[in-house]
């Protein structure tokens, strides 16, 4: 029996637009604050550059990944996605999971103590992307950076000494948060997903100019 | 405003201010001095900015040492202030 089509060449062309703005977005802020770290060697500056640099890397990944799930659909072409799903979800897992650990590193680095850290984040990024490997899953992927959000959101929350969240902070698990939105939707063909995708990639996007436009005030 | 290696970005932009104000030429001992600092911290910070290039030494032709800034140590102190701002913007 045919699937029924909800995605169609248009929905390819948003989400490919909305990659290439979110990779540019992530690159940008990468490249603009290259000077302010040069000259400090600050290394909350260093884990939050490099987090959108990953970033960066795991939204064209997640593109392609869409790619290999829809292709016969988008394409008319099958690409054999038992071969390429798997090759792409190991770089996919590591990229993002890295990208949100070292956005939350950067800005609650301060509050943890020994050095171990930094190994525990590439270990958490290997097995995420292994354990998603394994199963061939994205969905698992997702479930299980989800968890890994929610440990982290509740050590905050729970942490003493801070009264209220403040915005940037905010916005840093809006990224996350979105990010595992967008893992969600990839390759789902279902009715209304392709109009809940795009306001995902609409507040990405928001959030990506937010950040940026905060960056620019600072660097000329 | 917190954090040991905030404090690290404050002890260097101070050497380096040290440095400007005695017009950009400055023996190592006096700047220890100007420095407030302990001689192995300083020493420390010292070989910092070396390595960095935000100052080199320079010998005159009776082989006297001193420091001066470079283009990158002139940089640090403009940039400073956006530095410590963008550190606190985004509570890095």
């Amino acid at each position: 029996m045919a699937i029924p089509l909800f995605i169609g060449i248009d929905d390819f062309v948003v989400d490919f637009a909305f990659t290439i703005a979110a990779v540019v977005f992530c690159f940008l802020i990468y490249y603009r604050t290259r000077e302010i770290y040069r000259l400090s060697k600050y290394e909350g500056i260093k884990y939050f550059r490099e987090s959108f640099l990953f970033f960066g890397f795991s939204y064209a990944m997640r593109f392609l990944f869409g790619l290999v799930l829809l292709s016969r659909i988008v394409f008319g072409i099958k690409l054999p996605r038992e071969i390429f799903a798997p090759i792409l979800i190991l770089p996919l897992g590591y990229f993002s999971t890295m990208g949100i650990f070292y956005l939350l590193y950067s800005a609650l680095r301060n509050k943890l103590s020994g050095k171990n850290w930094l190994y525990i984040g590439h270990g958490l990024a290997i097995l995420l992307s292994a354990v998603s490997f394994a199963t061939r899953s994205h969905i698992i992927l997702l479930l299980l950076q989800s968890i890994l959000l929610a440990a982290v959101l509740v050590i905050v929350f729970a942490s003493k000494g801070r009264k209220k969240v403040s915005k940037t902070r905010i916005l840093y698990f809006l990224i996350s948060i979105l990010w595992l939105m967008n893992l969600w939707v990839a390759g789902l063909r279902r009715p209304f997903f392709s109009e809940i995708r795009v306001i995902f990639d609409l507040l990405s996007l928001a959030v990506f100019f937010t950040i940026y436009h905060k960056i620019s005030k600072w660097i000329r | 405003m917190s954090g040991k290696k905030r404090d690290r970005l404050g002890v260097i932009y101070d050497i380096l201010k040290i440095i400007r104000a005695k017009n950009n030429s400055i023996k190592p001992t006096p700047l220890l001095r100007y420095s407030n600092l302990s001689s192995s911290s300083f020493a420390e910070y010292y070989s910092e900015l070396i390595a960095k290039e935000f100052v080199k030494e320079i010998t005159d032709k009776k082989g006297r040492k001193y420091v001066t800034l470079t283009d990158k140590g002139f940089n640090y102190i403009e940039k400073y202030s956006l530095i410590l701002g963008f550190i606190d913007e985004f509570e890095l």
